[in-house]
């Protein structure tokens, strides 16, 4: 008997159980639609995050504090260093109670200057930046993020407007376009951006910086610019000659790495989830293939004593499962697209599909009908035709 | 070549049931049968006669002995050639029909030929019909077993048995679950087929009276031929079959 041939028998043998088939195929739908899922949403995850750390500016970095505090001087010093394109202090204060008109929220301020919105690349859509006399003077002025402008003023025009931050009147005098939220679910734009003098005054009551941000002139002369700051910190700082840094310095492209780490892990990770469910599928594929083969014991017998060979047999339930996991790979690729394209839609994370892992799928699904298909198929084909014909 | 389609000599067969115990099936059984020959076993059951059709019919195979089936030489062939003997020049008939179920007349009788390969789709249905209508089943083609009668199931059998044009037919018990009229049908159209096309005709039955239509009759016993002989025919050649116990 040919290839042909066979293939119309196990077609039809499957056409005959279509009940029976269909579930059986599920196993290897659910299997093969979680790896196109898992897979996609990883390189989603992936390519969202790198975007997300990009906007932090790829030729910044940002130096934190640990013993010593950074402070003003600092600030000063460094910004004479002619590597230094942008610097900015931080002074961070989360969950603060902001009020308008009776409405409040609570979130998250930045204490920078001007600096901090050429290197974070954040853009306003109304209004202006701070003036040097407002830093200077410890102004009471706000920069607002879109949720907060949502949130508090509704379609009302925020510019100009008061409103209450940690009880402390503040203009608004700008807000930002929208930034999104970060892959932990972070709001960048719940955000209140003032001067940092005023955050550390009237916020925190503190003399020194959180972290401050600074930007090289090129990604080349980032490790150019790390050095010479490291060397001035620990110049000030009186580190002696041998002994560890008392701050930190992370560029972006270490942070870029770390978070590239971390999501190829998670992505190995589902895939891995994914790989045990379309396993799973194939020890389904191999139950029902056995419990065919036991059942069609007579129906062997048969085939065999007017003319089939062994091959025939083994050929016949070898397509039998094979069709069965590659038309679940077919459907699982489908419905895996859909869904992962669903949830993408929704989290506006980046379609990514890569032809490579749909035809790895439906690969993974072929052979998994092979390898579980087979144990079953030589099964019926090492029958004894005279066994099997007596079989009842 | 032999002019004998089949030369068997001192065939035996033991069944080995524990270390201890075998059963001797067949003690050496000898046997020619010429072309054409239309031949019918007797026997009572466990008398090693369905044992001899299986051998007779490479489903089994001999502990000692020659078998020699239309020149070929059966005791040095691998289980593939005896699939391929099987498929290309014997055609089966048997008691229980053993039909696919939930597959047409039409796909069953092609099936031998499916296994035989070479020809195309359209020359496999247009055989498997023609010898469908020459069985009286034409219009039928695409009724399921369960939705035909004993004797309906048993001619499509029969056109599955000659859609390779084989070289002799192995019977066994054909009539066994069939009425009367249909066992005299059934029997008609092995006469015929014997007679018009000289496809040589094996025959088991328990039944005297359908042995009657064979030319020739071998009794087994006890694993051995006790009798061989030419049927004394009787005056009415059809019909012979009148009335069947239980």
């Amino acid at each position: 008997m040919n290839f042909k041939n066979s293939f119309l028998t196990a077609v039809r043998a499957i056409n005959k159980n279509k009940m029976r088939s269909s579930l059986t195929s599920v196993g290897i739908i659910i299997g093969v639609s979680s790896v196109i899922i898992m897979v996609g949403m990883g390189n989603s995850a992936r390519v969202a995050v790198r975007d997300r750390i990009t906007t932090f500016g790829s030729n910044a970095m940002s130096v934190y504090q640990s013993k010593k505090p950074l402070v003003d001087r600092d600030l000063e010093n460094l910004r004479r260093l002619y590597l230094v394109k942008y610097i900015t202090p931080i002074v961070y204060d989360s969950y603060v109670p902001t009020v308008f008109q009776g409405k409040n929220m609570l979130s998250r301020i930045y204490g920078v200057n001007n600096d901090f919105f050429q290197i974070k690349e954040w853009v306003l859509q109304s209004g202006r930046y701070f003036t040097e006399l407002e830093i200077l003077s410890i102004g009471k002025v706000v920069i607002i993020g879109t949720t907060v402008s949502q949130e508090l003023f509704g379609n009302v025009n925020p510019i100009g407007r008061t409103i209450l931050i940690r009880n402390v009147p503040f203009q608004v005098i700008g807000v930002l376009t929208e930034q999104g939220s970060s892959f932990s679910g972070r709001d960048y734009d719940n955000v209140l951006i003032m001067p940092f003098t005023t955050a550390a005054t009237r916020m925190q009551n503190q003399n020194f910086y959180d972290e401050i941000y600074i930007a090289a002139y090129s990604e080349d002369l980032i490790p150019e610019t790390a050095d010479a700051v490291r060397l001035y910190l620990r110049r000030v700082h009186n580190i002696p000659w041998g002994s560890p840094d008392d701050f930190k310095i992370k560029t972006s492209k270490e942070q870029l790495r770390v978070a590239e780490d971390i999501s190829k892990t998670l992505a190995i990770l589902l895939a891995g989830i994914a790989l045990i469910s379309l396993f799973v599928g194939g020890v389904g594929i191999m139950n029902i293939m056995l419990v065919s083969v036991s059942e069609r014991t007579r129906e062997i017998g048969i085939r065999m004593a007017i003319g089939a060979k062994r091959k025939d047999v083994l050929l016949q339930f070898l397509i039998e499962s094979v069709t069965l996991s590659s038309v679940g790979g077919v459907v699982g690729i489908t419905l895996g697209i859909g869904v992962y394209y669903t949830i993408i839609f929704f989290l506006k994370w980046p379609f990514i599909i890569s032809p490579l892992s749909v035809l790895v799928s439906f690969l993974f699904a072929f052979a998994v009908g092979i390898f579980f298909g087979y144990y079953p198929a030589k099964k019926a084909a090492d029958l004894k035709p005279i066994d099997a014909l007596r079989f009842e | 070549m032999a002019s004998n389609i089949i030369d068997i000599l001192e065939l035996v067969k033991v069944y080995k049931l524990s270390d201890e115990v075998s059963v001797r099936a067949l003690k050496g059984v000898s046997l020619s049968v010429d072309r054409g020959e239309f031949l019918s076993i007797m026997g009572a059951s466990g008398s090693g006669k369905s044992t001899f059709m299986n051998i007779l019919g490479f489903l089994d195979t001999p502990t000692s002995g020659r078998y020699v089936l239309d020149g070929i030489d059966g005791s040095s062939l691998s289980s593939n050639e005896k699939a391929e003997i099987r498929n290309r020049k014997i055609g089966f008939v048997f008691q229980g029909f053993n039909l696919l179920s939930r597959t047409s007349a039409l796909e069953n009788v092609e099936l031998p030929l499916m296994y035989k390969g070479g020809v195309t789709v359209r020359e496999m249905r247009e055989k498997a019909r023609s010898l469908l209508s020459m069985v009286g089943l034409g219009g039928r083609e695409h009724h399921h077993p369960n939705k035909l009668s004993g004797g309906e199931q048993q001619r499509v059998a029969i056109a599955r048995s000659l859609i390779n044009d084989p070289a002799i037919i192995l019977a066994d018990e054909p009539t066994g679950n069939l009425d009367t009229k249909n066992s005299n049908e059934i029997m008609d159209i092995f006469t015929r087929l014997n007679r018009e096309t000289g496809i040589t005709m094996i025959l088991v039955t328990h039944e005297p009276d359908i042995a009657q239509y064979s030319d020739r009759k071998i009794v087994f016993r006890d694993g051995l031929i006790i009798e061989d002989g030419p049927i004394r025919k009787k005056a009415f050649k059809t019909g012979v079959v009148k009335a069947r116990k239980g």
